[in-house]
């Protein structure tokens, strides 16, 4: 039995990350790109960089402060660019898992950084200066890696047909 | 387009704050059902996946009533729900009123204990042993975050039937 609050949180939050990883493995990167789930626009490509910038936002400028660093995947003109801004090339699928992967390494080394005490600590998590517990931010990543994974669990059923309920 | 909605605060200590993202899931799932008769309801909108909204309700009741009532009230002396049911519940429905009403009837009655459980919880010591019919030693901790990210994930799938039944997309 996992006691630990934190202990807790980073194993949900890596069982995310490695069925999002798993749902991508073995496509090719017009697969990766396909909108498999139409009329919806997501595709698997689309939520990997959705969820590298999802990491840097909540990691790297909410719980750290760190507002300085361009916005990955972003661009004013399209609050979807994230979804919307890419043709399906291997470049583009590389540049996704890289910048993914990379937000995870450096979320994984804060993690270190606390404890369960640290949980209930407030930070500030937006422009306007809202604050709110490290505990409720990593509660809402879970959640929303989670969600997304259920729109990844679709997209790949309907890719290839492989379920990873 | 159909990415979740923006982050809402959710003050107050552990359980508070995992009751608070429970609570935002079954509006969440209430919502994507919300206006759609009986035939769209059980449609399996996203095929290959055998998934409709309903079949996500009456699994959601079951789900809700193994945590609450079984392992965290530790009454693991009865049945789980649809128990015979190899699918979870998934595939028991059917699109007619009857079905329906059934369904959201069981998963309502299943909130409701699930909430007064809630209330009794309190701010019990969130790192409290349960045991699951398997035997298994959970915390219930990890019993609430696990209902969070249950729902989440559902509530995913969720999404994608919505929209491609009648195009409704977000939160």
């Amino acid at each position: 039995m996992e006691s630990s609050e934190l202990t807790t949180y980073r194993e949900y939050l890596g069982h995310f990350r490695r069925t999002l990883e798993h749902q991508c493995e073995g496509l090719s990167p017009e697969q990766l790109a396909s909108r498999s789930a139409a009329p919806s626009t997501l595709s698997l490509l689309g939520l990997v960089r959705h969820l590298a910038l999802v990491e840097q936002i909540w990691f790297r400028r909410a719980l750290q402060g760190l507002t300085d660093e361009p916005a990955l995947f972003s661009d004013q003109a399209d609050p979807d660019h994230e979804f919307n801004g890419f043709a399906g090339t291997a470049a583009e699928a590389a540049e996704a898992f890289d910048a993914w992967r990379d937000q995870i390494a450096k979320a994984d080394t804060w993690l270190d950084t606390q404890d369960d005490i640290t949980m209930a600590d407030e930070v500030v998590y937006n422009s306007d200066g809202k604050r709110s517990s490290k505990r409720d931010i990593l509660v809402h990543l879970i959640e929303e890696y989670a969600r997304h994974c259920g729109h990844a669990d679709l997209l790949r059923e309907r890719i290839d047909g492989r379920t990873d309920l | 387009m159909t990415v979740s909605g923006a982050f809402e605060r959710h003050p107050g200590g552990e359980v508070a704050t995992y009751a608070g993202y429970l609570a935002g899931h079954r509006a969440v799932l209430a919502a994507k059902c919300a206006g759609l008769p009986p035939a769209q309801l059980a449609a399996r909108s996203m095929p290959p996946s055998d998934l409709s909204l309903l079949g996500l309700v009456r699994h959601l009741g079951r789900v809700e009533h193994y945590w609450f009532e079984m392992v965290i009230d530790e009454r693991l002396d009865q049945p789980r729900l649809d128990d015979d049911d190899p699918t979870g519940g998934f595939h028991r429905v059917e699109p007619t009123l009857d079905s329906v009403a059934q369904a959201f009837g069981r998963w309502q009655e299943q909130i409701e204990y699930a909430d007064a459980c809630l209330e009794r919880l309190g701010e019990v010591d969130p790192g409290s042993p349960r045991r699951t019919r398997d035997g298994e030693l959970v915390s219930v901790r990890d019993v609430l975050v696990h209902l969070v990210e249950e729902y989440a994930r559902h509530n995913g799938h969720a999404d994608l039937l919505r929209e491609a039944i009648d195009g409704r997309a977000g939160s």
